[in-house]
Formats: C-alpha cells, sequence, structure tokens
C-alpha cells in the first residue's frame, strides 16, 4: 500500500497540477475541433512533454486523453457533428433531443455518464488490469474478424427507419472501403491513377463531411424559415428523478462492454460506442425512441465510448501493446522516458501505476467540472444568428479536416461527402451505416484475411472466442426477424416485407 | 496543424523557451550576412504525429533549430504509405527551405507502383537506423534461426509484419528468397501489431523493429531469434546477428535528411555540415536510443550511395510489379 501513497503523493507537486490544467485545456479544445483528434493532440504534445518529468508528462498526456473525450461530444450533440470519431454514436441521439429543446440535459447527462464511464473502467484498471489484459491478448485476427462483425450487425439498428434504405448506405460504406491499398498483396483498388486515394478514403473527413456538413448544407438549402430547424434553446440542465432510472440500465451494460472493448488491442471508442448504443436499443424497453433523442440511447453511446479509456489503458500498461492509436503514441513517449509499460511494471513499479490511475481519475473529475460549467456558456453562442454559426461550423470543420493531413484534398473529400451526404439525407438514406461500413470494413477484411493466411477458415469455427462472437453476430442479425415474424403471425397478418418505410 | 502547436507550446513552457532562445540568436546571424538560412525551413515528414519517424524528425529538429539559428516547422504529410510526402518535396523549390525526413520506403515505393525515384532528390544524410529483428513467441518449438529457417523449408510458417509492401515484409522475403524457407506473410497494421500477434501466438514468427520488439523481449513476452544487421543491439545483447545465425542478411528502417532536386551548393554545405552536427549531437543520439533505435550518421555522399544500392536491391527482390 506504500507504493499507492507514494505514487499518490507525486502527484502533489504543484508542477503536476499545473500540467494537468494545461493537458485539461488542451484536451476539451481538441475535442470540441471537429477534425482535431485526440490522438493528433497526444502526439503533437508528446513532442514537447519529452523534456518533462515522466509524470509531469503523463499528467499533460493523459489529462488531453480524458479531456478530449469530453469536448467532442459537445459538437455531435448541438450540431450534429461528432468531434472526434468516439462521438459518432453520440450524434444517434443527442443531435435529435438537442433539436427537441433538450440540448442541456443532453450535455449534461452525457458529461456525467462519460464521467462514470471513465471512473469505472479506471477501477478495472486499479483492481483488475493483469487478468484483463491477457483476455486481450488472446485476441487475433480471428476474434478481431469475429468481433468486427459482430459490430456490423449494428447496422440493423441503426436502420431502423428502413431496413432496406439502412442496408443499402451500409453495403456502400462497405464498398468505398474498399478504395486504396490491399491491405495483405498491396496491389492497388479503385485508385484510378490518384496518388492520394492509395491510403483510401479518409475517414475523418467523410464523417465530417456525411454528418456535420451535410446538416449544414441541408439547413442552407432549406429556405422555408418556418421548416429550418436550429437547435436554438438548450432547454432545462438536470435530469429527473425518472431520467436517472431509465439511464442506470444502459450505463451498467456499456460501462462492461465499453471496458472490454478499450481493452482490445485496436479497438477503440468509435466501435464501443455504436456497439453500447446498439445493444441498449435491444434490450431496452423503448427501442422505438432509439435514434430519435432517447436518453438511454445517449448513455449507453457515451458510457460505452468513455468506458474504453480505461480498457485501453489496462491493455498499454499491462502488455506494452497499444489499446488504441493515443495509447500507441503514449506508448513512445514512456519508452523515450525510459519506462517499460508491460507485465513488469506492475511488479517493478506499483507507483507509476498508482500515479497513473490517480491522473486519470483527476482528470476526469475536473472534466466533469468544466464540462457543467463550460455547457452553460454555450447558450450565449447559440443566441448568435443562424447564419454566423454555420459559417463558423464551416470554417471550423474545413481548418480542422485540413490539420489532419495538411493537404486540401482532404478538405474537398469532407465537402464531396458533404453533398453526398444531403442527397441520402433528402431521399431518405441514413449516413449512420456508411460510416459503419467505412470503419468496420477494412477491419473486417484485413483480419479475415490474416487469420485465413495463419490457419485457414478451421480458425474461425474452432477458436472459441471467434466462433461464440460470430454466433451472437448470427443471433442478433436473425432476432429482428423471427421477432417481426411471430408479432405478425400473432395480429394475424402476413409477415411484413422487410423493407418496410416508416419515415 | 497549425493551431495545436501553438496551443501545445505555450503549455510546454520549458520547450518553448528553448525555441526562442534559438529563434533570437539565429536572426541576428542570419540578417547580417544574408547568407542562407534566413527565414524558417520547413521539415516534410510522411507519417502522422507520434510515430518512429515523425519523433526522429523533431528530436533533429530541436538540434537543428539551434544550430540553423532559425525555426524548423515539422508538418506532417501522412498519406499513400509515405509517398505524398515524397512527391510534394520533389515538386518543392530547391532552395534549402523545405526539407524532409526520408524514410526506407524510398527506395521500394518505386518497385510497387508508385510514382517515387530516388533519383529526384538531394540526399543529405543518414540520422538513424532501426535493425529489423525476426521473434518467435516464448513457447515456440523453435530456438534458433536455423530451426525456424528448417522447419520452414518441409511446412509453411506464418510471419507477421508490419503491413504489405512494408520494410519488414520485405525482410521476412528476403529472408525466405535466401533459403527457400516457405514463409507465409502475414502483413499487420504496424510493427507494433505484429509483436502483438507473436506475443499472444497467433502466428509461428513476426519481423519487427528493434524499438517494438525489445520493450518485448525485456518483459520475457516473445524469444527474438535474430537481428538483421551487421552487429547486435544494446538492448537485445543475447540475440545474435542474422550473419552469425548464418543468414547474412541485413533489413532495416533507415531514415536520414532529403530535398528537391539541385540545391545551390553554398545551401547544400550548410545543410549537410548542420545536418552532421544535430545527428551527432549527444542529445539527439540519447532521444534515438531511447527509441530503441540506433543513431547512425552517413553523411551526404555515402548516403546517397547507400539509397542508390537499397534501391537497386529492393528492385531484385520486390520486382517491378
Amino acid at each position: 500500500m506504500s507504493a499507492f501513497a507514494e505514487g499518490l503523493n507525486a502527484l502533489l507537486d504543484p508542477t503536476v497540477a499545473v500540467c494537468l490544467l494545461v493537458g485539461l485545456l488542451i484536451g476539451t479544445l481538441v475535442g470540441m475541433f471537429p477534425g482535431v483528434t485526440g490522438s493528433m493532440a497526444v502526439a503533437l504534445a508528446a513532442g514537447f512533454t519529452l523534456t518533462l518529468e515522466p509524470v509531469q508528462g503523463l499528467a499533460v498526456l493523459l489529462t488531453i486523453y480524458v479531456g478530449a473525450n469530453y469536448g467532442d461530444r459537445i459538437p455531435a450533440i448541438l450540431v450534429n457533428t461528432p468531434g472526434t470519431p468516439a462521438a459518432i454514436a453520440t450524434t444517434l441521439d443527442g443531435y435529435p433531443l438537442a433539436k427537441q429543446g433538450k440540448g442541456g440535459l443532453a450535455l449534461v447527462s452525457s458529461a456525467m455518464v462519460t464521467t462514470g464511464g471513465i471512473l469505472l473502467s479506471v477501477v478495472v484498471f486499479i483492481f483488475a488490469a493483469r487478468p484483463v489484459a491477457s483476455i486481450a491478448l488472446e485476441f487475433g485476427p480471428a476474434e478481431m474478424f469475429a468481433l468486427v462483425v459482430f459490430g456490423l450487425t449494428v447496422m440493423i439498428s441503426i436502420s431502423s427507419r428502413s431496413l432496406l434504405k439502412g442496408l443499402l448506405a451500409g453495403i456502400a460504406g462497405l464498398a468505398i472501403a474498399t478504395i486504396g491499398r490491399d491491405p495483405i498483396t498491396g496491389d492497388e483498388r479503385f485508385v484510378f491513377g490518384l496518388n492520394d486515394l492509395n491510403s483510401g478514403l479518409p475517414f475523418i473527413a467523410v464523417i465530417i463531411g456525411l454528418f456535420g456538413i451535410a446538416e449544414l448544407f441541408d439547413q442552407l438549402l432549406t429556405h422555408h424559415p418556418g421548416t429550418a430547424q436550429i437547435v436554438s434553446s438548450l432547454g432545462r440542465w438536470w435530469p429527473t428523478r425518472a431520467e436517472y432510472k431509465q439511464m442506470a440500465r444502459p450505463f451498467a451494460l456499456s460501462s462492461v462492454l465499453g471496458t472490454v472493448v478499450g481493452a482490445v488491442p485496436a479497438a477503440g471508442g468509435d466501435i464501443a460506442g455504436l456497439i453500447g448504443w446498439d445493444r441498449a436499443k435491444r434490450m431496452s424497453k423503448h427501442p422505438e425512441k432509439f435514434g430519435k433523442g432517447s436518453l438511454e440511447g445517449l448513455t449507453a453511446a457515451d458510457t460505452a465510448s468513455s468506458a474504453t479509456l480505461g480498457g485501453s489503458l489496462t491493455t498499454t500498461m499491462a502488455l506494452g501493446v497499444p489499446g488504441d492509436s493515443v495509447m500507441a503514441v503514449m506508448l513512445g513517449s514512456m519508452l523515450i522516458w525510459g519506462l517499460q509499460p508491460g507485465p513488469s511494471m506492475f511488479v517493478q513499479s506499483p507507483e507509476l501505476v498508482a500515479s497513473i490511475a490517480g491522473i486519470m481519475i483527476i482528470a476526469t473529475v475536473l472534466s466533469l467540472g468544466i464540462s457543467l460549467v463550460r455547457s452553460q456558456g454555450m447558450v450565449k453562442i447559440l443566441d448568435l444568428p443562424r447564419h454566423y454559426i454555420w459559417v463558423g461550423i464551416l470554417l471550423f470543420c474545413i481548418v480542422g479536416t485540413y490539420t489532419t493531413s495538411n493537404n486540401m484534398y482532404t478538405v474537398w473529400v469532407m465537402l464531396l461527402s458533404g453533398v453526398v451526404g444531403v442527397i441520402m439525407k433528402r431521399t431518405g438514406f441514413p449516413p449512420g451505416p456508411v460510416v459503419l461500413g467505412l470503419l468496420l470494413g477494412p477491419l473486417a477484411e484485413s483480419n479475415l484475411r490474416r487469420a485465413l493466411l495463419i490457419d485457414g477458415p478451421a480458425s474461425l469455427v474452432t477458436q472459441p472466442i471467434a466462433a461464440s462472437l460470430l454466433l451472437l453476430a448470427a443471433f442478433s442479425l436473425a432476432m429482428p426477424l423471427i421477432r417481426r415474424a411471430r408479432a405478425a403471425r400473432r395480429d394475424g397478418a402476413p409477415p411484413q416485407p422487410i423493407e418496410v418505410d416508416r419515415t | 496543424m497549425n493551431r495545436t502547436p501553438r496551443i501545445a507550446a505555450t503549455a510546454a513552457l520549458a520547450a518553448s523557451a528553448l525555441t526562442l532562445a534559438a529563434c533570437s540568436s539565429g536572426g541576428d546571424a542570419g540578417a547580417d550576412s544574408g547568407a542562407f538560412p534566413e527565414e524558417d525551413i520547413t521539415l516534410i515528414v510522411q507519417a502522422a504525429a507520434g510515430g518512429g519517424s515523425d519523433l526522429s524528425s523533431r528530436a533533429l529538429a530541436t538540434e537543428l533549430e539551434e544550430i540553423l539559428g532559425v525555426s524548423i516547422v515539422v508538418e506532417n504529410r501522412p498519406g499513400a504509405s509515405g509517398s505524398t510526402a515524397m512527391q510534394y518535396v520533389a515538386d518543392q523549390e530547391p532552395d534549402g527551405y523545405t526539407i524532409g525526413f526520408v524514410p526506407v520506403e524510398i527506395a521500394m515505393l518505386g518497385h510497387q507502383n508508385f510514382d517515387v525515384d530516388p533519383a529526384n532528390y538531394d540526399f543529405l544524410g543518414q540520422i538513424m537506423l532501426a535493425p529489423g529483428v525476426i521473434s518467435v513467441p516464448t513457447d515456440s518449438p523453435h530456438e534458433t534461426l536455423d530451426d525456424l529457417v528448417t522447419a520452414a523449408q518441409s511446412e509453411p510458417l506464418s510471419v507477421a509484419n508490419s503491413g504489405a509492401g512494408s520494410i519488414w515484409e520485405a525482410a521476412a522475403l528476403g529472408l525466405a528468397d535466401s533459403s527457400g524457407a516457405q514463409l507465409t506473410s502475414v502483413p499487420f497494421d504496424g510493427g507494433a501489431e505484429a509483436v502483438t500477434a507473436v506475443i499472444g501466438g497467433q502466428v509461428d514468427a513476426a519481423v519487427g523493429g528493434t524499438g517494438e520488439t525489445s520493450a518485448a523481449y525485456a518483459d520475457g513476452q516473445l524469444r527474438p531469434l535474430a537481428v538483421f544487421h551487421d552487429e547486435r543491439h544494446p538492448a537485445l545483447e543475447d540475440v545474435p546477428t542474422a550473419a552469425e545465425a548464418g543468414y547474412d542478411l541485413e533489413f532495416g528502417g533507415w531514415g536520414g535528411i532529403y530535398a528537391p532536386l539541385d540545391l545551390p551548393n553554398e545551401v547544400r554545405a550548410t545543410l549537410e555540415s548542420a545536418i552532421e552536427e544535430a545527428a551527432t549531437s549527444e542529445s539527439f543520439v540519447s532521444t534515438i536510443e531511447n527509441t530503441g533505435a540506433i543513431a547512425v550518421y552517413k553523411n551526404a555522399d555515402e548516403f546517397t550511395e547507400f539509397v542508390n544500392a537499397e534501391y537497386e536491391r529492393f528492385g531484385g527482390l520486390l520486382g517491378d510489379s
């Protein structure tokens, strides 16, 4: 226990407090800035923190990591633009809530469940890092493929309005994901001699385009003042007792799910948020409200994506294997400081583990405080005339996207995706499945092909984790269909065709 | 890219103070003589912030700022295996104000249907090298590189690497080529993922850099069989070189500094000597060594010759597909 005290004691140093504040400021800002992700901010800050002591440096980097996870929810809720990919699932219910004039409630609830998600996952890091990490190590290509296929079944849920249109959008996402070099042979696919296409479509530019820019274009094109919907008031802030009760179940489920997904190397908050949202919808008593401003949906998405922080911290520190892209950067910094994350760190320097956990907890609590105070200030921004707000958002999106590559090509992809997004919106195709396809398609393909290269098709069936995840995925696909057929039989009506359009 | 570093700069007081000091001292020197450099130099990096190329570039930039007396702005232009940045550098004015970090891929991409040719650049010096290491899981039956190769001569074994067309895939290919072993290349998304696969026992072996491998080795998570370099690596003292293990092969992720072709002679000379001083400075060497790589310096002539030799070698190995 003395090591624990020693580790926490190291945090009492006033310079650490300064580092925490700096990290918090940077983290919140970059989170809000669409396009600038946590990993980019941590990578750039890492260049400066190398001259600091390890604990001070970790205080800056880990706090950016945490802070970005709060900041990115704000544009997701208010303007339908995920600040970082981890907030994609936040837009599903966050933006509808804001449109209903419940933006304040959405912001506060989101900040609270994010806090809960991070804290619970850090508790797992403190007490169960090594067992959790060794499970994560079991995730080879076959298991990753199965997890990703399971993630792809989320498509059914996000396409609730029209299954056919949703699936078509999903397939389009999977199709454009094949642009670029083949992950195994390195051959060009659909590159058409354009060098930039060799690395595929830039994911961040596409999501900002499909969500934020499409929304913006749509508003600009809507001339009737009556029909233009922009979030103009945030309503009340605090959830009622009944709403807290509603949030409890998705919170519990998603915090466990998020921690596990976070612990799996290369799976992060974006995937966890979507899976969390989907699971909560399937278990909810009011699945029909999901996607239309469900507090349960928002809770599930934000809890799951934030709980990945503790999960990936666990894998990174207990195995020395990066749990996500931010942690990959962090790992590099730690090596330069002469720290060696891995199994021996827990034995040789438990005080460092305590310091890390301490930083995470302090950063989380401070971020919550800032979020609650800052949210109230958001009202003032929304009081500005609409055209200023939209121009501001457009500028932010362009600058943010440009910084991802210092290349105008990414900005063009974003704007083009915005145009495609408007057309999809006006014809009733949801953008969520496209993003899901683009996000998971490459992971599914590369891991399947790796698994086949290593062991042949057998590994997908003989590996217990992979096989059970695939079964679960099949079950998730079949259940809605079975339920639909049963409901139809009970009503004495013929089974409804799948492509029922309920818009 | 502009906004975040500025915030970060204000944040890291120590770092920014250093930069400021360097800037002001240089301002005087440049203004009087009118000699190169008079303004900030941009250093293009072909990879995203945070990776090995980025770290090496930023460490070198810090030294160069002090030596040249101007700010070195590190600009990441990731994409298309690094070719986006390489084409960008080739297209810039050869005035010395745009230089770049050049990775081993410059000798490989041209053979993989990318529009990249080493003949379009002035190479100013090599600054680092991360040798490749081949490792197996701790419970693997293969104790030496010879065991592994012998086993792979009768049945195919899977070897993870950092990606399709990457230097570590080329290393496995080179080993298979010279020994007749059947090594199935399993490209992952980066060296860390490949090493993770060997730690988790999902593949028979993996080729990775000394950085990611030595960290896992220190924790006893894998068994390195050989280092693809002409001498042993300080963090892997017990691991033989490939030549010692019976296979005379060298593969490394090297990096240096390049510029658009035809720099003016004085500019070229100034940059070359600044890079030599920076790349051999104590703080640069220790930063590079902490990442698990080696601080290898080659001057412009040696480096140019080396790049051309590598270009030719990979031409044979990868074929012009």
